[in-house]
Order: C-alpha cells, then structure tokens, then sequence
C-alpha cells in the first residue's frame, strides 16, 4: 500500500522577518511581528522512485519546501511526512567542526546525516577515496581548501544510501574530475531507483532527469505535471 | 550514537579536567583569604567548605554559560540536518558533569584527610547531585532555546550568574543571613543544593525541611518548562539562525 515517499498536507509555512538580530528587550517594547508566508497551503504526494523537479523564481518558496521535506524546519501548519531516510544535498560544508580532522568529521556528519558507526566505519575507506582529500584525511578541518571541504561533504553524503535524495541548485562541486565524478553518482542514484527532488533554474536539467515538474509561484503551486510542459508553459510565462 | 560523537567532540574541546580542580582552588584560595577578614563567624574547614561550593558553583556556571549560545553557535549542524537539537547542550553539559564528578573524586582526598564526610548523609549528596542535574538541565535548556530567538539572553545569563554567585551560600554560610531576608533564599534553588553537598562533605548543617521543599518544587518547575519551551521552539530553531 505505501508506495510513497513524501506527502506533504496543507503545508503552510510562515517566517516572521527581523530586520535586525532579535532580542527580548526589543519584542517585550514592540511586540509586533511582520509575517511573510513562504508557502502556503502546500498539498503533493510523491511516490517512490520518482524523480521530481521543483521550479519557479526566486523567492517562490523552492528552498522551503526542500527544508521542510529534509526536517530541518517545521511547517507552521499542515503536514509533512516522508518515508525512508532523507538526505539533503543543500549545504554540504555545514556541520563540519574546524578543529576536528577530516576523519572525525566524516564520522560527527555520517551521524548527523543517520549513519550508525559501525557503517561510518565500512565506508570510511571509500568515503575518503571518494572525496580525493587523500593524506589531508588526518589534518584539522581549517586547513582544507573550501573545495576539499566541498568534496569530502559531498563524499559522506553520497554514502549514506539515502531513499530520498533532495537536491538544491548549484550542486556542482569541486573541479572537472570531481564534478564528473559527483555527477556519474547523482546519475546512479537516478538509476537505482532512488526518490529524487530537485531544485533548478537550469530547464535542460530539470527535464532531463526528473519526470513531474511543480512549479512554484509566491508559496503556491501554479501549475504541476509532465515536466516538458510545465517546463515549456514557465518558459513562455518569461516572454511576455 | 550522535550523542556519543557530540560529547567525545565537546570533551576535547575542554581544556582537560585538570582545570576543573584547579580553578576552584585558585578561587578558593583567594576568596578563602579575603573573605575570612570579613566574616565574623567562622565556619569551621573554611576551605574545603569553599571548595565544595565552588565545585557546585562552576558545573552550573559553566554548564549554562557554554549551553545558551551552543544552538546559534551550532547553526551549522542545525541547518545540515534532522536530529534531536537538545543533543547539542545536554552533550556540554553531559561532558561538564564528567569533569565535575572527576573533580570531586580529587577533593576526596583532602576530604578523607580531615574526615569531614559523613557518610549517614550520602543520600543527602545524591538527592542533591541530581536535583543540581536537573535544574541545569532545565534552565540550559531554557536559555539556549530563547537564546535562537531572543539573542540578549545570553547577556542576561551572564550577569546574572555574577550576582547569582553571591546569593547562594558558597564563600558564606546560609547562617549569617538574616532571618527576615530568608525567603530571597529559598526563592533561589541552588540553596539547598549547595548545602546538600555541604552538609554531606564537610559536614555543614543540612537545609531546612521548608527551604528543600520550596527548592525542589522550584528546580522541576524549571525544569518542565525548559523542556516544554525547548520542544516547541526546536522545531523552528532553522528559521531563527
């Protein structure tokens, strides 16, 4: 019965904009809050194995949904349910520790991310093949280069033998070998039948690889389905 | 098995449990040869009562001063991934608490020395290990949630700790207070929990039944709040750093 990956029921997701660094002296003096709604009133399923593209200009709420799907947020109202482990590919350098070498990093991140350690420790060997960071594996984080530290997030990440699988634009990392690299892995996640969703203002991309296209405009859905013609109805909706 | 690597990570960021012991003693010194030219009544093992409160004093201190930026401070892992976020200030305060009770294992030595330990009131000691637990876990997790939010909480923490230092019967005994200033005491929780591991280590007299009672009512209202505060505003921790 559960062919499902995510649902998502009547999400509505609110932020409340601050000008300046919060404090409680300011909001016990001027309680009021200036809402904006990110999204609103969300409502998709997706099944297992398919591959979703999400579209849509900035500020549409493309980024939202992905954090909401990974856990990293909670909807102010609705529901969010996934099922399998999620892992997202939005900020691959967050969550390392610069005074911690590479290797402990792998470790403190493959946990983060739902790895047991026992898993951490068969893979760590490929982990690190994987990420070309080489001998640098022993040396404190904050001597790596941003593009090391790119590599070995992305490395860990791709790892974890995630079921749904959240990419952000902007996904290409590190130099030509490793793009390749990183790419050949994106495309076998595709083929083994991995829950993918992606955001992507590249249209070559998006009708490429995914199959069902939403497309997001000021937090609502405007329009969803076969992603060559959501694609091409968006593109026209820029020629006017 | 993420708490496990977040401690082991904390643990080695803290300078080493040598510090923990040899804080206190510096402090103790100092405030052990001001204070005794003050202070009218003597309390008797002067030093080694100092050193237990001090002991006392420094998880709390610095448990809270460590565990209210840790979420912003954080906002790294906060923004990777999906884990339980209370992971985040337990584990420095888990990491304090082993370097404390290490601490204690060193004074226990002096202790023995000049047999000040009472063992009869060891109950005493662990009711009070655990209610100082509790009510750091609390109030930590309390300050770190707002601290998302609100970011002078920190700065409220900090001086409050500095006054809060003197309104709990650490360098003094609970004795010289007078009687119609008792009840500010017994609105501040760490009072008893003080004198627990006072009466127990060096045999100070014990708190008064009423002063427990208030305190340990206190110390799990704290608590309970930390822990609904912290739940409701974990969830929204990644729109606020």
């Amino acid at each position: 019965m559960n062919d499902l990956a995510i649902r998502l029921s009547g999400v509505t997701k609110r932020y409340t904009i601050h000008h300046d660094k919060p404090t409680l002296v300011e909001k016990l003096i001027n309680g009021k809050n200036e809402a904006f709604y990110a999204l609103k009133d969300i409502t998709l399923e997706i099944k297992k194995g398919e591959r979703v593209g999400i579209i849509g200009p900035n500020g549409s709420g493309k980024t939202t949904i992905l954090k909401l799907i990974a856990g990293i947020t909670a909807p102010t109202s609705g529901k969010v349910k996934t099922y399998g482990r999620v892992v997202s590919l939005i900020d691959l350098e967050a969550g390392f520790h610069p005074e911690f070498t590479g290797e402990q990093n792998v470790f403190l991140n493959g946990m983060l991310l739902g790895m047991r350690k026992d898993e951490i420790s068969k893979k760590l060997r490929r982990i690190i093949k994987f990420s070309g960071v080489g001998k640098f594996i022993d040396a404190p984080m904050f001597t790596y280069s941003e593009g090391m530290k790119l590599r070995l997030g992305f490395s860990v990440v791709a790892h974890t033998n995630p079921d749904i699988i959240l990419l952000d634009e902007n996904m290409a990392v590190g130099d030509q070998d490793f793009r390749q690299k990183s790419f050949a892995k994106i495309r076998e996640f595709f083929e083994s039948g991995k829950t993918v969703v992606m955001v992507s203002h590249y249209m070559e991309l998006i009708q490429r690889i995914c199959k069902t296209v939403y497309w997001l405009e000021k937090g609502k859905i405007k329009d969803f389905g076969n992603a060559r013609q959501v694609v091409s109805r968006y593109k026209k909706s820029f020629k006017v | 098995m993420t708490e496990k690597e977040l401690k082991a990570r904390y643990k080695n960021t803290l300078f080493g449990f040598l510090w923990i012991v040899v804080n206190p003693i510096l402090q103790m010194v100092v405030i052990g040869f001001i204070f005794r030219l003050f202070i009218k009544e003597p309390i008797p093992n002067y030093y080694l009562y100092l050193l237990v409160g001090l002991l006392v004093w420094n998880f709390f201190n610095l448990s809270l001063t460590k565990a209210t930026p840790s979420i912003v401070n954080e906002r790294g892992l906060i923004k990777k991934a999906k884990f339980p976020r209370a992971v985040i200030p337990l584990s420095i305060i888990f990491s304090n608490l082993i370097n404390t009770l290490l601490g204690f294992g060193i004074i226990l030595v002096p202790l023995l020395i000049f047999k000040t330990i009472s063992f009869v009131s060891l109950p005493g000691l662990i009711l009070g290990l655990v209610l100082l637990i509790v009510f750091t876990v609390g109030v930590s997790l309390l300050t770190s949630a707002l601290n998302v939010r609100f970011r002078d909480i920190y700065f409220f923490v900090q001086a409050a700790l500095i006054l809060w230092f003197y309104a709990t019967p650490i360098v003094y005994s609970i004795g010289v207070v007078p009687r119609q200033l008792i009840w500010f005491w017994r609105l501040n929780p760490l009072t008893s929990v003080v004198q627990l591991f006072q009466n127990a280590l060096v045999s100070a007299p014990p708190p008064g039944l009423a002063m427990l009672m208030v305190n340990t009512f206190t110390i799990c209202l704290v608590a309970i709040c930390g822990v609904i505060i912290f739940s409701i505003e974990s969830k929204n921790f990644d729109d606020w750093i």
